[in-house]
């Protein structure tokens, strides 16, 4: 007789709250659902309230850990509305500001990843490495989070000489701690084991649930928007997509380590090629139409879509995170898995439910629950 | 107080605080030396982390975790959402800031605070003793901390309030005094009010331990005096921003103008209502006057 457990709505080992609902046979898990709204803020609602500047903060703070990305997907987005073209160097510098954020966004995650698997010594280890990115962006930007770095038009602040000789120090020290997680992930000790073969989401079913960024990197399939449309300076660098074919969370966290060293090189790319000049344009009006613009996470696929109807304040605005798409790779995941990999699994997609929260609509005649598109 | 055992508890905020408290356990800030723990079960602590603004969904899981917690059940509120909402404020679903659900004793404001703010924070409320030798512990050049205002360079014009992302900055007229008030509790540090002010009167500094008990202290003020209107005695603009604008347009801009220096003055004396009421009659009877000369003279 198949019984139903709930895992959440406030469980300490997840950053953010969220609840499962987890239909379970013994100890296999048949069916599971999702059930948000916990970090419900209303956030598209309020970005009709406030002018195109203003709302950079606010969508900043849709997240907390990838809020550079999210400010660099706006911003573009209201370039095309306002048709305004990007300096170069702003392009160049927005590649190292953006790089930097998914450093300290995959090592934060390799953290958790650690913590999950109750590997206290490589939480630690990893955490205090990681507070070198976190100084660095906050010696760069002036913020450790929220740095609101990107403005429309460009960036906000310069990358002098000197700031380029401390970030090249930092990714010669930050090597090492990628090579750490490396062998973590390859030495066939505890990590590898509990993390091999669980939660495998294959490539039919990674693209049928729409699952984006590294967790569909891990299932073999090579999509990163920052080659196949690319945005910003990347275009003009040189790095690989990382792909793994297994499917399962050792996959994934490859994937991640891979890209930290991709991460690197990019930033070393970008500050030896720094073209001089200006790094903001002015700001335009704005046209009466409608813009789509994407970027590429630390997540995955980030889109924004902006309706204007030619006033200061946007008319509609439109967010589709990474996790909002893996969600439901994270159900795929679940099902047929036992219950000791529940807290693995759910951590393997990253997931970012301040990005993702929804609106649950209950039918107040059939208790049924609808998970609505309403940031 | 013995054993501090922490929960943390988030509803409806951006993680990034919950992150910052979770980097407060790396060993450099030495929290595990103060007997400091975080905590699975809302049952063993005794101390409350809040983040975030509390929304609908969040209020009642708020509720039953604070019953949970044991003696002497201090609750800190970190960052600007736990504060005031801060930029979520009119989003439909909020419900707190916290403290109107349940007491909460202390406020460390940040968006997000750093690690070292609630260090900080947490030392001084168990009033122990933090070496602070290490780097770390300065801000770098260019932190965006605590707003300080150059008094004499303030002309009251109001720039910041309209560029402020999260309604933090207010302008308020009390008599003959205008004053510009930023509750950095709301803030979200984004500086446009100091890349927009028109004196470079706003800076942000380095400053970022802003522990308080009250949330109703988080305030930097600044204030102008006002002009009394020449007719009717109403104060009715700041003095410093004619004399800003004065300046500007007739000594900078325009110094044809010059000549008129003591009309335009004048004219600066009146507030809105009876500049229309007045200076559109003389102008009336000036064009009027013009009118007839030019259809003699024909």
């Amino acid at each position: 007789m198949p019984e139903k457990v709930y895992v959440g709505p406030y469980r300490p080992q997840l950053v953010e709250p969220e609840r499962f609902e987890l239909l379970v046979e013994g100890n296999r898990i048949i069916d599971a659902k999702i059930e948000l709204g916990y970090m419900h803020r209303g956030i598209e609602k309020l970005f009709t309230t406030k002018t195109y500047m203003q709302s950079l903060a606010l969508a900043e703070r849709i997240c907390g850990i990838c809020s550079g990305i999210h400010t660099l997907c706006y911003a573009q987005t209201v370039e095309k509305l306002m048709n305004i073209e990007v300096p170069e160097r702003a392009k160049y510098l927005r590649c190292v500001y953006m790089e930097l954020e998914r450093l300290h966004s995959h090592y934060l995650w390799f953290g958790i990843l650690a913590h999950s698997l109750d590997e206290h010594k490589a939480f630690l280890k990893i955490m205090v490495e990681r507070e070198r990115v976190q100084d660095l962006l906050e010696y760069l930007t002036g913020n450790r989070m929220n740095y609101l770095i990107n403005t429309i038009g460009g960036v906000r602040r310069d990358i002098t000489p000197e700031k380029a000789e401390k970030i090249h120090r930092f990714l010669n020290e930050s090597k090492s701690l990628s090579d750490y997680i490396m062998e973590l992930l390859n030495d066939n000790g505890d990590f590898t084991r509990k993390t091999k073969g669980v939660g495998v989401l294959p490539r039919e079913k990674a693209l049928e649930v729409g699952a984006v960024g590294p967790t569909l990197r891990g299932s073999g399939v090579a999509s990163d928007i920052r080659k196949d449309d690319p945005y910003a300076a990347y275009d003009e660098l040189d790095f690989e997509v990382i792909v793994e074919n297994d499917g399962d969370v050792r996959a994934k966290a490859l994937v991640r380590a891979g890209e930290t060293y991709e991460s690197m090189k990019i930033i070393e790319q970008a500050l030896d090629n720094l073209p001089s000049g200006e790094i903001v344009s002015e700001r335009k009006e704005p046209k009466i139409g409608e813009e789509f613009g994407r970027t590429e996470a630390p997540r995955g696929e980030l889109v924004y879509y902006i309706r204007s109807n030619g006033t200061n304040i946007p008319e509609r605005v439109k967010v589709r995170t990474p996790s909002f798409a893996n969600n439901f790779a994270i159900l795929e995941m679940l099902r047929g898995e036992t219950l000791e990999n529940v807290r693995v699994i759910i951590e393997s997609i990253d997931p970012c439910f301040a990005c993702t929260d929804r609106v649950t609509v209950v039918d107040a005649k059939t208790g049924e629950r609808n998970c609505m598109c309403l940031k | 107080m013995g054993k501090i055992s922490v929960y943390r508890f988030l509803s409806a905020g951006c993680n990034g605080c919950d992150v910052q408290v979770l980097e407060c356990l790396v060993p450099r800030y030495k929290l595990a030396e103060l007997n400091v723990e975080v905590v699975s079960n809302p049952e063993e602590a005794n101390v409350l982390v809040l983040t975030g603004g509390v929304n609908i969904k969040g209020r009642e899981e708020l509720i039953k975790v604070y019953e949970k917690i044991n003696p002497p059940k201090i609750v800190i509120a970190v960052g600007n959402c736990a504060l005031t909402k801060e930029i979520f404020d009119k989003g439909y679903p909020m419900v707190g800031p916290p403290d109107q659900i349940v007491p909460v004793n202390f406020y460390v404001p940040g968006c997000p605070p750093r690690p070292q703010a609630i260090v900080k924070a947490v030392t001084q409320i168990l009033g122990a003793k933090l070496e602070e030798k290490e780097d770390y512990w300065v801000t770098p050049e260019g932190f965006r901390g605590k707003h300080e205002f150059d008094r004499d360079k303030c002309i009251g014009c109001g720039a910041c309030a309209q560029v402020c992302s999260s309604d933090a900055i207010d302008i308020i007229d009390e008599g003959e005094k205008r004053v510009v008030r930023i509750n950095y509790g709301r803030c979200s540090f984004c500086a446009f009010c100091q890349d927009e002010c028109p004196t470079q009167a706003i800076r942000l500094t380095r400053e970022y331990h802003l522990l308080t008990n009250n949330r109703g202290t988080t305030y930097v003020t600044n204030d102008v005096n006002l002009l009394e209107c020449a007719s009717c005695g109403t104060f009715f603009f700041p003095q410093p921003q004619i004399d800003w604008a004065l300046k500007r347009i007739i000594e900078e801009k325009v110094p044809k103008y010059l000549e008129f220096k003591d009309e335009i003055l004048d004219a600066m004396k009146l507030c809105l209502k009876c500049r229309r009421e007045i200076m559109n009659v003389k102008k009336a009877k000036k064009t009027l006057a013009e009118l007839s000369a030019k259809a003699r003279g024909s």
